[in-house]
């Protein structure tokens, strides 16, 4: 997810209370459609009123499901959660199917999902098994009985030598040599 | 939160201190690097938005060295926002003036312009010489490698060593060494 929108909440995955562990509570308590009874944009929510509403509230019989017609203006679903927050939906133009999903969704969440930005994907209780990091892991324990400043340990890495011990290393090479030539002529 | 989990947290969060001896070294070129420890870059925990910044103390900051000519070329500039109160002064007066300030500058600018930029200096602890306050020394817990090697001054080299060292040139008996 993006950070671009900062002034969104964040927030990790839950579920709320624990719920479905043990017993379920629906978290939606009231549902409200809003729609006009001759505007083509309200078409798709005059559908599902026809033919799954009466379905809808069968199933749910926790779910109190309102029908409000108004003139001349635009379709809207608007739910209302146990924890007293509520959930507008425009849905001019929507088609039956997009109103069947979207009440299948206002149904299953405890909350406006799309109102908080996920931090993580997922949650976990134990994100380590191996125990998070810390700066003293894979740490030398020497460096703990060490006395700083040390001279050795801020010594930088050299990656090869120096043109002074090159000269020192021909300077030998070339005394071997000297020595193995006087042996043989002897 | 247990406490167990809570002790994770100090543990994973807690604050190094490192210590960095700046002799002999390029001033802008260790800013570089010390920057990277005071922002905790190097952590696998490290994040733009988490205050996860080490300390660092810089000892040894008169030793610093330049590169080339740089102590008479580089210029800091200062304006007093009145008229005529523009100033430049060349590194080597500065030095003079504060020997911790160059390297101080140097991580400043090296830090970016943002608001933690000043937090971050803070953590920053810069000292002339080796002597390190008791109460700062007793926090640190690891070194900063150098950049470059520190070079050996002719004058501290045994005379029995530069006796024994390999002679390239022959030099005639009457040549003048200066």
């Amino acid at each position: 997810m993006s950070y671009s929108q900062l002034s969104l909440k964040s927030g990790f995955p839950r579920a709320t209370l624990a719920n479905g562990i043990g017993r379920y509570i629906g978290q939606l308590q009231r549902v409200t459609l809003k729609f006009c009874k001759n505007h083509g944009a309200s078409r798709g929510i005059r559908d599902f009123i026809e033919y799954d509403l009466i379905n809808y509230a069968k199933e749910n019989p926790g779910v109190v499901v309102y029908v409000k017609p108004r003139r001349h203006r635009g379709p809207v679903i608007k739910a209302e959660y146990l924890n007293g927050q509520t959930h507008w939906i425009c849905c001019r133009k929507f088609s039956r199917e997009d109103i069947i999903k979207y009440m299948e969704l206002v149904r299953t969440q405890s909350f406006d999902g799309s109102t908080l930005r996920l931090r993580k994907f997922w949650h976990t209780e134990f994100p380590s098994i191996q125990g998070p990091w810390t700066p003293f892991t894979f740490r030398d324990p020497k460096l703990n009985i060490t006395e700083f400043p040390n001279a050795e340990l801020g010594k930088c890495i050299k990656t090869e030598p120096t043109a002074t011990e090159e000269i020192i290393e021909l300077f030998k090479k070339q005394q071997i040599e000297e020595k193995s030539i006087a042996q043989l002529e002897e | 939160m247990s406490l167990t989990r809570k002790t994770q947290q100090w543990g994973t969060f807690a604050r190094m201190w490192h210590i960095y001896d700046a002799t002999w070294q390029d001033p802008y070129k260790s800013a570089v690097l010390i920057s990277h420890y005071l922002r905790g870059i190097y952590k696998p925990i490290y994040h733009p938005t988490n205050d996860c910044g080490d300390h660092v103390v810089i000892i040894n900051s008169n030793e610093i060295a330049l590169r080339g000519d740089e102590w008479i070329r580089r210029v800091y500039f200062h304006h007093t926002t009145y008229p005529q109160g523009a100033s430049w002064t060349k590194a080597w007066e500065l030095h003079k003036k504060d020997p911790t300030m160059i390297i101080q500058k140097a991580v400043y600018s090296v830090l970016g312009n943002n608001l933690t930029r000043r937090t971050t200096m803070q953590r920053l602890h810069v000292y002339y010489d080796n002597n390190i306050p008791e109460k700062i020394k007793e926090n640190l817990s690891n070194q900063i490698k150098q950049l470059r090697p520190v070079p050996i001054r002719l004058d501290h080299i045994s005379q029995e060593q530069l006796e024994n060292f390999p002679q390239i040139i022959n030099l005639p008996a009457h040549y003048v060494l200066h």
